[in-house]
């Protein structure tokens, strides 16, 4: 609440020197980072005699992230508050938060949920820029047969960052900018339970990334994105050290954030947010933060074992000294799987949130939808196995596998059910986010049938390892999950940054990207049929013409991320303010005014008398009682102001 | 699931007379789709699947054009409500009001949950009938075996029952006898895949493992690729299969220096 604005003068000096800005800030987490890596790693040098060259860049990979951290004010509560055992006062959580520091607090130790889903909006959009890149360099040299425009070293190198990074970029498209921005508002609290942990995945996130571009200073590695050992072990660059320590460290920044949202979730909700009147978005969040907690791990885990076979020459994975390469396939894809999940389920969520503000409509069966989500998340835990039909690892587990995998399409039949339901005879306004719902429709119905093919036994065994793979998980994690983002981001631009993105070049985006995507993977769909491999730096000739065809169209999506790119520019520069409520949705975060202020709500909290999907009911006081009625669970703890 | 089952819960939305049905239309569409998508995916498929060289490889394919008559009017029900949905039920300017509330019926999620089920269920039967029609049959002492040895990048064949090594890397084949592949790594993991014939196992450094028997249909030449992520020249380790009449196996065999 409210202080005395004497005590905050003291607090904030009127003119703060140049040293006061910059420490601390991500410029001193730089500097102190690199100055910390490069003594511990000559420190390390020194005492292997130069010998291990994986030893020293594991050290160095780990002194940058924890001097950085240091650098940028990580610890300093900690110290602070932590070892003064005194409770910060309000004015020095609002410092934190980053009250009165304008644009300065993006690029700070700033706890702010609003900050941190800002400066995760950013970070994805750059992931996908970049990561955009790396798939068009692919297109253009599977264009013509034969390794023409690089070496299969580069080759690798970029086929394995382009699916790292989209793949990081996917896992924390929604649950990092809306998760952070948009959940805590829609659940009525006033920030994240733990907003300094909230910092903490977002610059962790942020120090990982020059790790995997360090990558192509060091060699490169062959891998692809998954990394498999004993490939990976065996290779004598120490660019496979980067993709490790890459993974290592987005693990603890996905443990963190969800363990954040989770419990943001369960304790913060305001008064009458009943589990049973939570947003759909909300439910896709969280349930994929859950996801990440059962994944992440193991993955993490994997790659710390491959960096102790490189650099302590363990033999986990190494046949000749008693290791397995299934170990790391196995670990691999328990957590692979899972991971798919992460991605996707918050895309629909999306997709379920804007059908119903756009079609004026409750979602059509909203607890059977959230119902199809959670059952979704439960089997896709038990279904890693059909990425390891013809190892030779799990002939007995085939049968279940197989079962399970296509007990998946259950729910999702009935998450297209619940959303074909929205749009029938509802009064649709197609805007910008609905054109990309229905592109997750489209893409998603062929991402999930060509599934099937996949989970079949006799198919997969024509079907394994090619481009017909390829193709279905580019049509499931960018087909469902990036038009899924793309949904959120165009319906919730407008709340984050207060400015309105120019509805003709949206939709120029979606056609370029729909058109493009559906005729660069139908291609590649054909491709694999007639038998190409993954991972090819050359081409044979026999899938040269699929893959021309792909390439072609892959220069309208490469159109498509120029537009969107503009789009953005130009809006941040002179768009046009929005409304607090841009598109009359009834969630509790266009109830707010924009800019969202600090501790979002002015005033007292709001309490929550009915679902936020109720269009075209009579009156919310009915199913106000009713609700109190059907969820005894209310919620014990109010955000107090 | 039928008209009845969407029913709106509020009375004041009984769809006028002049109202066309909805409905009834866009069922009549679909059913129309479908019917046109699944004849025309039986008339084209011989010309879009590449011609199945064994008796795996048929069964695949097969099994490829079932999932797909299935997988089409499942695909056509969201393509066609939606794109029917999207032109009749648009409005142009931010709505002023809602269209009554609709809810799923429980005969209508029943229903559903019912035929997803009975779908997922028959793929799940029929995948499992037909590949344990294709794993069923064991080596006999006629089976040809086939070790093959994967190693950053190339494979290499050897014939043991006849003593001998394939000299150029390629894999002989005799047409219509069974044929089974041992196989292995000496590195790090490849991927043991012949297409035409419908084999794939992985080969793995330190353990042996083995493709089903198989039976090539069709002389003919084809290639083995390697199909998982083996390194720097994974994209040029494929070489030749060819499928030939047993008298050119034999006196191939007799080049290689066997004995047959």
């Amino acid at each position: 609440m409210s202080q005395e604005a004497t005590t905050e003068t003291t607090l904030q000096p009127q003119r703060r020197g140049l040293m006061q800005e910059l420490f601390p800030s991500v410029v001193s987490g730089i500097i102190v980072g690199v100055v910390g890596a490069v003594v511990v790693a000559l420190i390390v040098n020194a005492l292997t005699q130069g010998g291990n060259q994986d030893a020293t860049l594991s050290a160095a990979y780990t002194a940058w992230v924890f001097f950085f951290m240091v650098g940028i004010g990580a610890f300093n509560d900690v110290i602070k508050w932590g070892f003064g055992r005194r409770e910060p006062t309000h004015e020095e959580e609002q410092q934190l938060a980053g009250k009165g520091q304008g644009l300065w607090r993006y690029f700070r130790w700033t706890t702010d949920h609003k900050v941190v889903g800002l400066q995760y909006l950013i970070t994805t959009l750059l992931l996908f820029f970049v990561g955009s890149l790396g798939a068009f360099s692919i297109r253009l040299e599977q264009s013509m047969p034969g390794a023409r425009f690089f070496t299969p070293s580069t080759y690798n190198t970029i086929v394995g960052m382009h699916g790292i990074i989209m793949i990081v970029a996917a896992v924390i498209m929604v649950a990092g900018p809306f998760g952070n921005f948009v959940v805590p508002i829609m659940i009525g609290a006033r920030d994240m339970a733990f907003p300094r942990l909230n910092a903490l995945s977002y610059w962790l996130l942020f120090a990982d990334i020059p790790i995997i571009i360090t990558t192509l200073f060091l060699g490169g590695f062959q891998t692809g994105w998954t990394g498999y050992a004993p490939l990976q072990v065996a290779q004598l660059t120490p660019g496979a050290d980067a993709y490790c320590f890459f993974i290592i460290v987005f693990a603890i920044s996905t443990t963190v954030a969800a363990l954040n949202i989770i419990t943001t979730v369960m304790v913060l909700r305001t008064r009458g947010m009943t589990w049973g009147r939570l947003p759909v978005l909300v439910w896709g969040v969280v349930l994929s933060v859950l996801l990440s907690l059962t994944a992440f791990p193991t993955f993490m885990m994997s790659q710390i074992m491959v960096v102790m076979d490189r650099v302590f020459q363990t033999s986990f994975f190494e046949a000749a000294f008693g290791g397995n390469n299934w170990v790391y396939e196995h670990l691999f894809w328990f957590f692979g799987h899972p991971e798919v999940y992460v991605i996707v389920l918050p895309s629909l969520a999306v997709a379920a949130e804007v059908s119903a503000v756009f079609a004026r409509k409750g979602i059509f069966g909203r607890r059977m939808l959230v119902g199809s989500l959670v059952g979704i998340s439960l089997l896709s835990v038990i279904v890693w196995g059909h990425h390891l039909y013809f190892s030779g690892s799990n002939d007995p587990l085939d049968a279940p596998f197989m079962l399970d995998t296509e007990l998946i399409s259950i729910p999702t039949g009935v998450f297209f059910l619940a959303l074909v339901g929205t749009y029938w005879r509802g009064k649709i306004w197609v805007t910008v986010p609905v054109l990309f719902v229905v592109g997750v429709l489209v893409n998603f119905v062929i991402g999930g049938i060509t599934g099937i093919y996949l989970a079949d036994l006799p198919t997969d065994e024509i079907l394994h390892g090619g481009m017909f793979v390829t193709a279905h998980f580019h049509f499931t994690l960018v087909g469902a999950g990036v038009f899924g983002f793309f949904a959120g981001f165009y319906y919730w631009f407008p709340k984050m940054v207060g400015k309105r993105l120019n509805p003709f070049l949206g939709q120029l985006h979606f056609w370029l990207f729909e058109i493009g995507f559906l005729g660069t993977f139908i291609s590649l769909f054909y491709a694999g049929l007639i038998g190409e491999p993954r991972w090819q730096a050359n081409i044979a000739p026999p899938f040269a013409v699929p893959n021309t065809i792909a390439s072609l169209f892959a220069i309208l999506i490469a159109a498509s991320v120029f537009v969107a790119v503009y789009n953005v520019v130009i809006t941040f520069r002179r768009g046009e303010p929005a409304l607090a409520n841009e598109w009359g949705g009834k969630t509790l975060e266009w109830t707010v005014p924009t800019p969202v202020p600090l501790e979002n709500f002015p005033g007292e909290l709001p309490v929550v008398t009915s679902t936020p999907y109720d269009y075209g009911e009579p009156e919310p006081a009915p199913s106000d009682v009713e609700g109190s009625l059907e969820s005894p669970l209310l919620p014990h703890s109010q955000a107090e102001s | 699931m039928s008209e009845a089952n969407i029913t709106a819960s509020t009375a004041s939305t009984a769809p006028a007379e002049q109202e066309p049905n909805h409905f009834r239309r866009v069922l009549i569409a679909w059913i129309v789709l479908s019917v046109v998508g699944i004849v025309l995916w039986i008339v084209l498929a011989p010309f879009i699947l590449p011609a199945a060289a064994s008796n795996l490889s048929s069964t695949d394919d097969l099994t490829f054009i079932v999932l797909t008559v299935l997988a089409i009017p499942v695909a056509l029900f969201v393509f066609v409500f939606l794109a029917y949905s999207l032109l009749f039920f648009r409005t142009r300017e931010r709505p002023t009001e809602d269209p009554p509330p609709l809810k799923p019926r429980p005969g209508l999620q029943i229903g559903w949950l019912g035929v997803t089920g009975v779908l997922c269920l028959f793929l799940f039967i029929w995948g499992m009938v037909a590949y344990y029609q294709e794993t069923a049959a064991a080596a006999t002492p006629n089976t040809l075996i086939v070790q093959v040895t994967g190693q950053q990048w190339m494979w290499t064949f050897n014939y043991p029952q006849y003593g001998v090594s394939s000299q150029s890397q390629v894999i002989e084949l005799p047409v219509n006898r069974p044929v089974q592949f041992v196989v292995t790594s000496e590195d790090v993991l490849h991927g043991f895949a012949i297409r035409a014939l419908g084999v794939r196992v992985d080969a793995n450094p330190g353990e042996i493992t083995t493709t089903p028997v198989v039976t090539p249909t069709q002389i003919g030449n084809y290639t083995v690729n390697c199909v998982e992520m083996c390194g720097l020249l994974h994209s040029y380790m494929w070489e030749a299969v060819n499928v030939v009449d047993s008298s050119s196996f034999n006196s191939w065999i007799i080049n290689q220096g066997g004995h047959p």
